[in-house]
C-alpha cells in the first residue's frame, strides 16, 4: 500500500475533514427528522424522510468505507470479498420480497 | 513459530494475510447484519399493529453516534501514530477510542434499563397505555404520592413488592405428581406454609404407605408421593412389557409361520396379552397421580408472578383457577390482580385500526374505550383533541395534515407538560406556546423521569388486560428487532474494544521488536472498528428516526 510515512502525513487533514463531515451529516439527519421546516414530503415520517435518511446514512457509510477503511486504494481481491458480501446482503433483503408473491398460491409457479 | 506474510504482502494476492482474513470476516458480517435488517424490513412492512414510529428518545442515540464516529477518527489516528512511530500519541488516541467504547455501552445500558422499567399494557379494546407500574395494594387512584414521591422511581418501587402478580383466594391446590417441579414448591412454599395447607383426604399410596388426612404440605411429603407415583408407573409398564413379550412367544408357538398382519395372529395376540396381564394382576400398582391440599382455614391467599401461570378467569370475586406451568392447579376465587400504572403514554392507533377493520367509526370506538371512562384520562384526551385542532390549524397553509401519530398518540411530554394547565387556559394559547410547555430532550434523556414528574394514575383490572409487558423484546416485533440488532451491535463494540485494549496494554513489546507488525494489527483492529461504526450509521436513523 502507499502507506509511507510521508503519504500518511498528507492524509491527516483528510481524516479530520471526513470526521467533521460525518458529525455534520449526523446532525443533518436528526434535523430533518426533528425540525418542522425541514420536514420533507407529508408531515411526520414518510417515504421522503426514509429516502433522505437512508441516503445520508449511505453517504456516511461510503465515506467511512472509502477513507477510514482505505477502500479508495485497495487491492482487487478485497473489492471482491466486500462487494460480494454486500451483494449477498442485499439479496437477503430482497428475499423478503418473495413474500409479496407467495409461490404456494401463485398459479404460474407450480403450473396449477 | 514464524507466521508468514504478516507484514510483507504475499506475491499472489498482493496483500498480507491478516488483511485478507479481516475482510473475509467483514464480508460475512455484512451478510449477518444484512439478514437482520432484512428481518426488520419484513416485520415492519407486514406488521399487524401500528408500528412504533420515532418513539425512542433520540438524544442517547445521537450522542452514541457522535461517540462512535469520534472513536473511528481516533482509531485512525492511533494507526497513523504507529506508522509515524509515535508511541505516546498512539497510547493517547487508543485510550480515547476505548473510553468512547465504554461510554457507548454505558449509554446503551441507560437506554435498556429505562426500557425494562417501562410498562406497557394493551387493553382489551386495544388501547395501549404506557407507564410505570406500582406495587399491588398500594395503588388506588391517589392524588398524593407522599409515600413514594421522592425516590428514584421504579428502582425503589420494586422494593415495595410485586406489581403484576396474579392473586387468588385458594380453596384447594391440586399438585400433579408427574409434573411437579421443585422450583414451584420453592416459589410457592412459603405461601403454602402461611396458608396452612393440609392434605384434603387420606391418600393410600400404591406402595402401601398411607398419607393421613390433614398432613401438612411439605416438600418431603410431595417427594414421597411423587416417587411412589413414578415407581408405580415404572412397575406397571415393566409388567406390560413382560406380558406382551410372553404373549408373542405364545402366538409364535401356536401359529408357526404366520405373519403378524394376518387376522388370526392379531386376534390371538390380543387374547394372550390380556391373559398374561391377568396372570400378573396382583403385581400391578394403582398410581396416585395427584395430591389435593386445602388451606386450614378454608381459604388462603396465593400470589404468583404471571410468568409462572395463567388465571382462567381474572375477574375479581368470581370462581377461577390458577394453572401453573407444572400443571399444579389452584382452585378458588379470583382476588384483585389489577395493575396500577402511572400513565405516561396513551396510544389509540391500535383501537382505531381494529375499529376500522370492523367498520366502526374510530371516534366512537375511542369515546367508548374503557380508558376514557376515567376522569383523569378523559381530561388528557380532551386536551389532546384541542392540541390536535390547533396543530391542524397551524400547518394547514403548508398543505400538511396531522398524522395518525399526531391524532391518536399522546406522548409523555404532552402529559407531563400540560398537567398543570386547564383546558380553558390552553384554549387561549397558541400551538407554539403549548409546545414550549413540554419537557425538553435533556429532561427526558432516556424517557419519562418518574422520580421528577408525577403522572396520572390508573388502576387496570386484570380482565381489561389483553397483553402486558415491559418494553422488552416480548412487547412487540419492533422492540424484538431493536434489542436483537442493538444487542448484537453492542457485543461487537465490546469485542472490538477488547482487541484494541489488548494492543494498547500489551503492544509495547511488539512495538519495540517489530513496530510495523503492531501497526498492521492496529489497522486490522481498526477495520473491524470502522465496520462497527458503519453498522451504527444505519442503525441510528432506522431505529431512532424512522
Amino acid at each position: 500500500m502507499a502507506d509511507s510515512p510521508e503519504a500518511i502525513k498528507r492524509h491527516i487533514k483528510l481524516y479530520l475533514l471526513i470526521g467533521a463531515t460525518l458529525f455534520a451529516c449526523t446532525l443533518l439527519t436528526v434535523a430533518v427528522a426533528k425540525f418542522e421546516f425541514l420536514d420533507f414530503g407529508s408531515r411526520g415520517f414518510g417515504t421522503a424522510d426514509m429516502v433522505i435518511g437512508l441516503l445520508i446514512a449511505l453517504f456516511k457509510a461510503t465515506l467511512v468505507a472509502l477513507i477510514f477503511m482505505h477502500l479508495n486504494h485497495e487491492k482487487k481481491m478485497i473489492y471482491w470479498f466486500f462487494g460480494m458480501g454486500i451483494v449477498f446482503g442485499f439479496f437477503l433483503i430482497a428475499l423478503t420480497g418473495l413474500a409479496f408473491s407467495d409461490p404456494i398460491y401463485f398459479e404460474g409457479f407450480f403450473g396449477r | 513459530m514464524e507466521i508468514p506474510y504478516i507484514v510483507e504482502p504475499r506475491k499472489d494476492t498482493g496483500l498480507n494475510n491478516s488483511k485478507i482474513a479481516i475482510w473475509l470476516f467483514l464480508a460475512s458480517e455484512v451478510m449477518l447484519f444484512g439478514g437482520l435488517f432484512s428481518g426488520y424490513v419484513f416485520l415492519r412492512v407486514y406488521a399487524d399493529y401500528p408500528w412504533p414510529e420515532r418513539t425512542l428518545p433520540v438524544l442517547p442515540g445521537l450522542i452514541n453516534t457522535f461517540v462512535l464516529i469520534g472513536s473511528s477518527v481516533t482509531v485512525v489516528f492511533a494507526w497513523v501514530s504507529l506508522k509515524l512511530r509515535q508511541w505516546r500519541k498512539f497510547q493517547i488516541y487508543m485510550t480515547i477510542t476505548i473510553v468512547c467504547a465504554a461510554l457507548f455501552m454505558v449509554l446503551k445500558g441507560i437506554e435498556y434499563k429505562a426500557k425494562f422499567a417501562h410498562q406497557a399494557i394493551r387493553l382489551d379494546d386495544y388501547t395501549v397505555i404506557e407507564g410505570h407500574a406500582h406495587p399491588q395494594g398500594a395503588h388506588a387512584d391517589h392524588t398524593d404520592h407522599g409515600d413514594h414521591g421522592d425516590h428514584d422511581g421504579h428502582a425503589a418501587h420494586g422494593a415495595h413488592g410485586p406489581k403484576k402478580n396474579l392473586n387468588i383466594s385458594a380453596e384447594s391446590v391440586q399438585i400433579n405428581l408427574r409434573r411437579v417441579d421443585d422450583i414451584y414448591y420453592e416459589v410457592l412454599g412459603a405461601q403454602y406454609d402461611d396458608g396452612g395447607f393440609v392434605l384434603a383426604d387420606e391418600v393410600k399410596l400404591s406402595g402401601g404407605a398411607v398419607l393421613a388426612k390433614g398432613a401438612k404440605i411439605s416438600k418431603a411429603l410431595i417427594e414421597q408421593a411423587k416417587d411412589d407415583f413414578l415407581d408405580a408407573v415404572a412397575n406397571n409398564s415393566e409388567l406390560d412389557i413382560a406380558a406382551n413379550r410372553e404373549a408373542w412367544v405364545d402366538v409364535r408357538a401356536a401359529l408357526p409361520g404366520k405373519r403378524y398382519w394376518e387376522k388370526d395372529v392379531k386376534e390371538l395376540l390380543v387374547k394372550q396379552i390380556s391373559l398374561r396381564k391377568a396372570e400378573r394382576k396382583d403385581q400391578y400398582r394403582l398410581p396416585v397421580p395427584s395430591l389435593t391440599f386445602v388451606p386450614a382455614s378454608g381459604q388462603a391467599q396465593i400470589s404468583v408472578d404471571p410468568y409462572w401461570g395463567k388465571l382462567s378467569n381474572p375477574k375479581q370475586g368470581e370462581k377461577a383457577n390458577l394453572k401453573l406451568k407444572d400443571q399444579t392447579v389452584i382452585f378458588g376465587i379470583a382476588a384483585d390482580s389489577s395493575i396500577g400504572l402511572d400513565v405516561d403514554g396513551i396510544d389509540f392507533r391500535h383501537t382505531v385500526m381494529k375499529a376500522e377493520e370492523k367498520g366502526i367509526d374510530p371516534t366512537v370506538a375511542i369515546n367508548n374505550s374503557w380508558l376514557l371512562q376515567h376522569e383523569n384520562m378523559k381530561a388528557i384526551w380532551e386536551k389532546h383533541k384541542l392540541i390536535t385542532a390547533k396543530l391542524e390549524e397551524r400547518i394547514k397553509d403548508k398543505g400538511h395534515k396531522p398524522t395518525e401519530n399526531d391524532i391518536y398518540r399522546i406522548n409523555w411530554q404532552e402529559i407531563a407538560g400540560l398537567q398543570e394547565k386547564t383546558i380553558e387556559e390552553l384554549e387561549t394559547m397558541s400551538h407554539a406556546e403549548i409546545l414550549a410547555l413540554y419537557p425538553g430532550d435533556i429532561e427526558g434523556f432516556a424517557g419519562p423521569n418518574h422520580s421528577k414528574i408525577e403522572f396520572p394514575s390508573i388502576t387496570v383490572p386484570r380482565e381489561q388486560v389483553r397483553f402486558e409487558s415491559v418494553f422488552s423484546p416480548r412487547w412487540n416485533t419492533y422492540y424484538a428487532t431493536y434489542f436483537t440488532i442493538t444487542g448484537l451491535h453492542g457485543l461487537h463494540v465490546i469485542a472490538g474494544a477488547l482487541v484494541l485494549a489488548y494492543y494498547l496494554f500489551f503492544g509495547r513489546k511488539m512495538y519495540n521488536e517489530n513496530p510495523e507488525w503492531l501497526a498492521n494489527r492496529v489497522e486490522i483492529g481498526g477495520l473491524f472498528w470502522h465496520f462497527v461504526d458503519l453498522v451504527w450509521i444505519f442503525l441510528f436513523p432506522i431505529l431512532y428516526l424512522m
